[in-house]
């Protein structure tokens, strides 16, 4: 029966309509008088009165033996007898009520079910008899019901208390009176359950405090990242409008010059195009300015510099106040051409470096993972790997190796690649001896070759000489 | 290198190769051995390009040959060689604009190289002057 009550199950909104509440009425025991039965089992009677009056026997009707009752139709049944009698709204509803007074489902099986009533429902109550009226004082809800009493350590104390004074005045504690106690004493809780319960739910409040603050301080971190962003932020923004400033002082040096009569090569841009490439060279310029060394050094748009020293090397050399580069640079010569490659490494060689040389991009960046060079010169058009795309791989496992791109492309466009590709400089091709100098005393000066620096610093940590100019910042 | 819209003047530029020659002060036969070995570099250069020619008509393979050329002859002072290599380099990345045909293109570097061809001789033979020996 109880599958049929899940089966069917709907809520218990049917429990009004039983004539007693969830409380027992304090009744219940025989020989109380008929008002006082009605009270408790008026569903039950109902139900046996339409049964003794035959007047639905098509719907429903007592089985042959009188032991069982049959709803022939429950669809009529719904219909025509629920709206009249009942207060259930639906079929399943009287079921639940039935189930609750413990009637039973009988199962029959399909053999012994004769033509006609497959579909009828047959119902048992031991005490539910044909004919037998005093049998029905024995039916009652069945206690399980009472699990509708909210089992609280509050409502426990509460029936206790009230139970109490039941014993010596209008409570007389009948059947059902102790099986409701049991029950509730069934459901209580005993202290050392309590006691787990209790620690549990103080550890949860630790906890909670404990999440709280984590909260509060991830709070608090998060606005100092975004006020260190913002700032962060400003000071970019305050980058590029000093760096516009220095694109525009420039042009007006550059018209200076070209009024002077200076050849200024054609296509000097610095227009947003590559702001970019301004952007790192002015980055570098700061960091560099920062760690003491010679703006001379780190003018932005260094290209034009370059042609610019080559047009007028005698007026922009003495500058540099005779600037010395100490020998023993190793340096690293990435070209494919056997002319370039003997007369550059002869260039070299005449100041004092010592040269390696390799012929394709790829070579480059192999040599380079396992060896550190003070400068490497590097071709772009060349077999296997261009420079560009080498240096740019160059530069996720070095970024201070300064490297310089040879090359005949000087549109402005390529330049603002090379750079943008990591490189430092260019060298434009063909090339002077003087030209190469210049470079070498650009990235060189002030500079102790690594191969010295090693020496120095297996005898003394302190004469390593941090490299301020190749700081630049990967973009 | 910005393009120059003529061909130099002079089949040398000497202030380039002067400082080339300079070096011999150190190592003897430096800047001659230098330039021998470019004459073998642009004769077998200039074979290849012919070949592309007559066969694949690969402009961007033309393109790259003048490239390498224009950066050893430059590099020796050979301006005219060099200019005339930029051009081939130049025909060879399409820049002369979109109404050029491919086989213009190629016919273009044709002249080019024959030019330079010229322009080689040219260079030998002053060289062959200045150094008192026969390239």
């Amino acid at each position: 029966m109880d599958d049929l009550g899940e089966q069917l199950s709907e809520g218990h909104k049917d429990d009004y309509d039983n004539g007693i509440g969830s409380v027992p009425g304090g009744s219940g025991s025989n020989g109380k008088g008929k008002s006082q039965r009605t009270s408790f089992n008026d569903f039950v009677r109902k139900l046996f009165l339409i049964l003794e009056s035959e007047e639905y026997t098509s719907i429903i009707s007592w089985s042959p033996d009188g032991k069982n009752f049959i709803v022939l139709d429950t669809n009529k049944f719904t219909t025509d007898i629920l709206p009249k009698h009942f207060k259930h709204s639906n079929f399943a509803s009287f079921v639940r009520q039935l189930n609750k007074y413990d009637f039973h489902k009988v199962k029959r099986k399909k053999n012994e079910v004769s033509e006609g009533i497959q579909n009828a429902w047959e119902f048992n109550h031991q005490y539910f008899r044909r004919h037998d009226e005093a049998g029905l004082d024995n039916i009652r809800r069945k206690p399980s019901s009472q699990k509708k009493i909210l089992v609280d350590e509050n409502s426990v104390i509460v029936r206790k208390l009230g139970g109490a004074p039941g014993d010596d005045g209008a409570f007389i504690a009948g059947d059902e009176e102790g099986m409701t106690a049991k029950m509730l004493l069934k459901n209580t809780v005993n202290k050392t359950k309590f006691n787990q319960l209790k620690r549990k739910v103080e550890d949860m409040e630790n906890q909670v405090q404990y999440l709280t603050n984590e909260n509060h301080n991830m709070k608090l971190d998060l606005q100092k990242i975004q006020s260190k962003y913002n700032m962060a932020l400003e000071s970019l923004l305050s980058t590029e409008s000093f760096n516009s400033q220095l694109i525009s002082n420039f042009q007006i040096l550059v018209d200076a010059l070209s009024q002077q009569g200076l050849k200024v090569p054609v296509g000097l841009s610095f227009e947003k195009g590559n702001s970019r490439a301004d952007n790192k060279s002015h980055q570098q310029r700061q960091i560099s300015d920062s760690t003491g060394s010679t703006p001379n050094a780190n003018i932005p748009g260094l290209s034009v510099n370059t042609t610019l020293q080559k047009q007028e090397p005698i007026e922009l050399l003495p500058m540099d106040q005779h600037p010395v580069l100490r020998p023993g640079f190793h340096v690293l010569l990435v070209e494919d051409d056997s002319v370039c490659i003997q007369l550059c490494s002869k260039f070299l060689r005449k100041y004092g470096c010592s040269v390696e040389v390799v012929t394709d991009g790829l070579s480059a960046i192999s040599t380079l993972e396992k060896q550190r060079f003070d400068l490497v010169l590097m071709d772009i058009v060349m077999p296997n790997l261009d420079g560009a795309t080498a240096t740019s791989i160059v530069r996720s496992f070095d970024n201070e190796t300064p490297i310089i791109a040879m090359t005949g492309n000087i549109d402005d466009q390529d330049l603002v690649t090379y750079l943008q590709h990591g490189m430092n400089d260019i060298l434009a091709k063909p090339f002077t001896k003087d030209d190469l100098h210049s470079m070498l005393i650009r990235y060189l000066k002030d500079r102790i070759p690594l191969s010295e620096q090693r020496q120095n610093s297996n005898n003394d940590p302190k004469a390593y000489v941090e490299e301020p100019m190749l700081k630049k910042p990967h973009i | 290198m910005s393009q120059t819209p003529r061909i130099p003047d002079k089949v040398i530029n000497w202030d380039i190769l002067n400082e080339i020659v300079s070096m011999d002060e150190d190592d003897a036969g430096f800047s001659q051995s230098l330039l021998i070995q470019f004459f073998e570099q642009a004769t077998s250069t200039f074979n290849q390009i012919e070949q592309h020619i007559k066969t694949d008509k690969n402009l961007d393979q033309l393109g790259q040959l003048g490239h390498f050329l224009k950066g050893s002859s430059a590099s020796l002072g050979l301006q005219r060689i060099a200019w005339v290599c930029e051009r081939i380099q130049n025909y060879g990345q399409k820049r002369e604009g979109s109404g050029i045909t491919d086989d213009n293109y190629i016919q273009l570097i044709q002249n080019s190289l024959d030019l330079a061809r010229k322009e080689f001789d040219s260079a030998k033979s002053e060289l062959g002057q200045y150094y008192k020996t026969q390239f």
